[in-house]
């Protein structure tokens, strides 16, 4: 799909992943780092699920099942505010834990959606 | 720790709270999941289709309940985390045994293998969680059992 933009995601959405940990070791709360970091990924995503859905409309997806991949670009889109919203709700060592959730998360579903825009093959 | 009472303890605070931000992804990937099958491809194998749907329901209401907590909810909570534990269990055990009956995979197949052997781990966490703020200072206390204060 949009290769070098994708591994950027995954590897901001680990280091906000190891971050959190650091921070969760150290019981300290979630400061600019993580919020700026959480917001970075964000925006990333939010290009990703642009190019995602004009590269679809365009017809490059050969046999990607469009409902499904869009339901991944915006599910996506949606999760890391919903659930950073949610683990900050609680300023506690658990609320940070819940960053490294979403940092966990969301390389999974990068992945999930690069298995969607090439399906089987290829 | 807490001091006084053996009050039950608000399920979604804390460690409840990464819990339920676990619960809720799997509610929304099992709701998103059932939704595409039962959309595109209904006839395909309606047995997997209907149990991922209802796999759905079972996470939805785990999450909702455990993040709302009450008495009623909570119980309700409890319900949804046992059938959750069941449905694991034996759906995972039929569609190993009995694979022709699963031709396209559910939330919980193979044990949820396909998900990181997470839907495994998560019903007993859940369950942990309950008994524990059940009953704040006896962890693991036997359910029905009263407590000598």
């Amino acid at each position: 799909m949009i290769d070098p933009l994708q591994t950027l995601l995954i590897a901001l959405s680990l280091l906000i992943a190891a971050i959190a940990t650091v921070y969760v070791v150290l019981d300290r709360p979630a400061g600019h780092v993580l919020l700026g970091s959480l917001g970075l990924l964000e925006g990333g995503l939010l290009v990703q699920a642009g190019i995602g859905i004009v590269q679809l409309a365009q017809g490059d997806g050969d046999g990607v099942n469009g409902l499904v991949f869009v339901g991944y670009l915006l599910g996506t889109l949606l999760f890391v505010p919903a659930a950073a919203w949610w683990a900050l709700g609680e300023r506690s060592r658990a609320g940070t834990t819940g960053l490294i959730v979403v940092g966990l998360v969301v390389p999974v579903l990068i992945l999930r959606l690069q298995q969607i825009w090439t399906p089987a093959g290829a | 720790m807490p001091d006084s009472s053996t009050a039950p303890a608000p399920t979604n605070t804390g460690l409840g709270r990464v819990l339920i931000l676990v619960y809720a992804v799997f509610a929304l990937s099992a709701t998103g999941r059932s939704t595409v099958q039962l959309v595109q491809k209904a006839d395909d194998a309606p047995l997997a289709y209907a149990l991922s749907a209802f796999a759905a329901a079972v996470y939805i209401m785990a999450t909702y309940c455990l993040a709302k907590p009450g008495p009623r909810t909570t119980r309700l909570a409890w319900l949804a985390v046992s059938v959750e534990l069941v449905g694991v269990l034996v759906i995972g055990t039929l569609s190993i045994v009995e694979p022709s009956w699963f031709p396209d995979d559910t939330v919980w197949s193979d044990f949820g293998s396909g998900y990181g052997w997470v839907p495994l781990v998560l019903p007993f966490l859940g369950l942990a969680w309950l008994f524990r703020t059940a009953r704040p200072r006896a962890a693991g206390a036997v359910s029905g059992t009263p407590t000598r204060p």
